[in-house]
């Protein structure tokens, strides 16, 4: 194992938390049952890392077995970094029946013409997910494995997801996407976050999505302190309405971890008791960020709690709506939608 | 010439005379008058029908828009006052037409559950799944009613051509040209992916080698007893209103395999018969392990 090899191989196992060693190393399977049995891992990383580094000597692995360990950890770890959305648009004829197969020659024969030096791995998820790391180099030099791009995308949807890409990368990977999955283009889909899982379960639409019924199941409200009985009671049918709203705006259940929503104002300044911004002819140009931990769950016990008006404002619903969580909001033209702010894109 | 014109006139008047005096004499044919008489009592019968009639229709429309509020105000208690026999019977007739254009109603939408929301802004349409008399997931489209009719909101999969479907659909005028598609897809996308779990759940000696999300490609890996051989087995379903293959197609190191009378027979199955059903019967025919 040459230099480089090493050190991506330190590098990797300083990524991977000791109690996940174990079953990530099983499933590489590069391994024999002796040599798994031989690591001890209640010894210190470092010691576990000249182990395996022994190990992989004694087996006599490259750079594509260490890029397979990484893959694996990544694909059952996937909620690190931060993850930005794509969609693929306007599909040709045969866009539907792409298969796997097909996609993978593709994609490869593709981005080898787009650029040289380029290590290209496709494997396929358990859940249908096709799963690219993609090590760039260039015409001079070899693919750097230290900053490897991760893209995932399921086929027969328009969604791609991708992690650690360059600007300058962008457009060959565009390319190389849009001919193997057989569309015509591709474009940013304005949705971002650390969470693989959220920002897919999201485009996806793979959350509790509440609709209007006839007979409205009951739905789950958190344990409030009965401070007033008589609160309670008169309080009783508004706050029912407000929850619908909020889950019918949100959703129900356990909804996608997004960490920030992002809005772009270029709208004219209006508070009539600032005569010198009002008079301004130009957009007035800020940028409003909402952060929380989880945040479509704060939005939606905003709405159910009271503190934002129901119906929800279109601004906050069109995140889980459109899938979005950046935007860039205009005035609208002159007249009287003009007095409406409307997001954009 | 005077003669014949004294000639003309005289006799003319004689006619004349012969003439009233015969109407004098006659009666006034009965038989006529009679008839006369019985037709005019005949429409005023029929007038007075007419009448009764508009009457009815009146108060059949009356009773019934107190019985369509009665409705929207979720049922309730009707009083049934003591009602002579006839307002009972104008009740009926009113529920009668209630019922009927219900049922027109019902047909127009398809069968579909449907429910108005945001005080008749909006409607939201709930389109439910099932396969084997088991039902699976349930969808739902929100739509707008003004200024035109468009969907809003949905829980459809994306791999579902929900927009493609509204494009090519009359909805305007008919919704049921957006739905009735759009739950053909639905049902056969469900029946697929129900097919494709419970070909992993009960055949477990079979590998699954790919599918997809859309459920329209499925390949297999079965193990021929005895000779341990492995087939490789690819169900394309290009079809995505159809819960069967369009296409079945067998690989195999023994090249002469597929092409064998037994594994003809079985890809003309696999076309027939939905794959977890139809693995059963391989399994019995002991061409797979």
């Amino acid at each position: 194992m040459d230099e480089s090899t090493k050190r991506l191989l330190q590098r990797l196992m300083r990524r991977i938390p000791t109690q996940m060693l174990r079953t990530t190393l099983d499933k590489w399977g590069r391994l024999t049952g002796e040599q798994l049995q031989s690591m001890d891992f209640t010894q210190s990383k470092w010691a576990l890392t000249e182990k395996l580094l022994a190990i992989c000597e004694e087996n006599e692995l490259a750079v594509k077995h260490i890029t397979e360990l990484e893959m694996i950890y990544i694909i059952d770890n996937p909620n690190q970094g931060m993850w930005y959305a794509f969609q693929l648009m306007d599909p040709e004829d045969d866009a539907h029946s792409v298969e796997l197969t097909q996609f993978k020659e593709q994609f490869k024969s593709h981005l080898r013409e787009l650029i040289r030096h380029v290590s290209v791995k496709i494997k396929k998820h358990t859940d249908e997910a096709v799963w690219i790391r993609i090590a760039w180099g260039d015409t001079f030099s070899r693919p750097n494995h230290m900053k490897p791009t991760y893209v995932v995308h399921s086929l027969q949807t328009p969604y791609v997801f991708v992690t650690s890409l360059t600007s300058k990368q962008k457009p060959l990977l565009s390319q190389a996407l849009v001919l193997s999955a057989r569309y015509q283009a591709i474009k940013d889909a304005n949705l971002s976050g650390r969470k693989l899982t959220a920002i897919r379960d999201l485009l996806m639409r793979q959350y509790h999505q509440v609709f209007p019924t006839r007979y409205p199941t009951p739905l789950a409200e958190n344990n409030q302190t009965v401070s007033n009985q008589h609160i309670e009671r008169e309080q009783a049918v508004p706050a029912a309405n407000r929850l619908q709203a909020a889950y019918e705006a949100f959703g129900g259940g356990m909804l996608p971890q997004l960490q920030s929503a992002v809005y772009k104002l270029e709208t004219k300044f209006r508070d009539h008791s600032n005569k010198t911004m009002t008079e301004r002819e130009e957009p007035f140009r800020c940028v409003v960020k909402f952060a929380s931990t989880n945040l479509l769950e704060s939005l939606r016990h905003c709405a159910s709690s009271g503190i934002a008006s129901t119906p929800v404002t279109p601004l906050l619903s069109s995140i889980p709506l459109k899938g979005k969580n950046y935007f860039v909001i205009t005035d609208n033209g002159p007249g009287p939608s003009s007095q409406m702010r409307q997001p954009q894109n | 010439m005077d003669g014949a014109s004294t000639k003309g006139v005289l006799s003319h008047l004689s006619l004349l005379e012969v003439q009233a005096r015969s109407r004098k004499t006659q009666p006034q044919q009965p038989s006529r008058v009679k008839e006369l008489k019985a037709k005019a009592e005949a429409l005023m019968t029929q007038r007075d029908q007419l009448k009764a009639e508009i009457e009815t229709h009146k108060s059949l429309q009356k009773l019934r828009a107190s019985m369509d509020k009665q409705r929207t105000h979720e049922e309730e208690e009707e009083e049934m006052a003591e009602d002579s026999d006839n307002s009972q019977l104008l009740r009926l007739m009113a529920r009668h037409t209630q019922l009927k254009d219900l049922l027109h109603a019902h047909d127009i939408i398809g069968g579909y559950n449907i429910i108005k929301t945001r005080k008749g802004k909006g409607l939201c349409i709930s389109l439910t799944t099932a396969y084997n008399g088991v039902y699976l997931e349930n969808y739902n489209l929100e739509m707008d009613l003004k200024p035109t009719l468009r969907i809003s909101r949905d829980n459809i999969p994306p791999f579902i051509p929900l927009k493609s479907l509204a494009e090519q659909s009359n909805m305007q005028t008919d919704i049921r040209t957006l739905l009735d598609p759009l739950s053909q897809h639905l049902n056969a996308f469900a029946a697929r992916k129900q097919q494709f779990k419970l070909v992993k759940e009960l055949h477990k000696s079979v590998q699954v080698m790919e599918s997809n999300a859309l459920c329209s490609l499925l390949v297999l890996m079965f193990t021929v007893p005895r000779e341990k051989t492995a087939v490789l087995c690819s169900l394309e379903y290009t079809d995505h209103t159809r819960c069967l293959p369009t296409r079945v197609h067998f690989e195999c190191e023994d090249k002469g395999l597929p092409d064998s009378p037994q594994w003809k027979k079985n890809g003309s199955l696999l076309m027939e018969t939905p794959v977890h059903k139809a693995l059963i019967t391989m399994k019995k025919m002991g061409d797979i392990v």
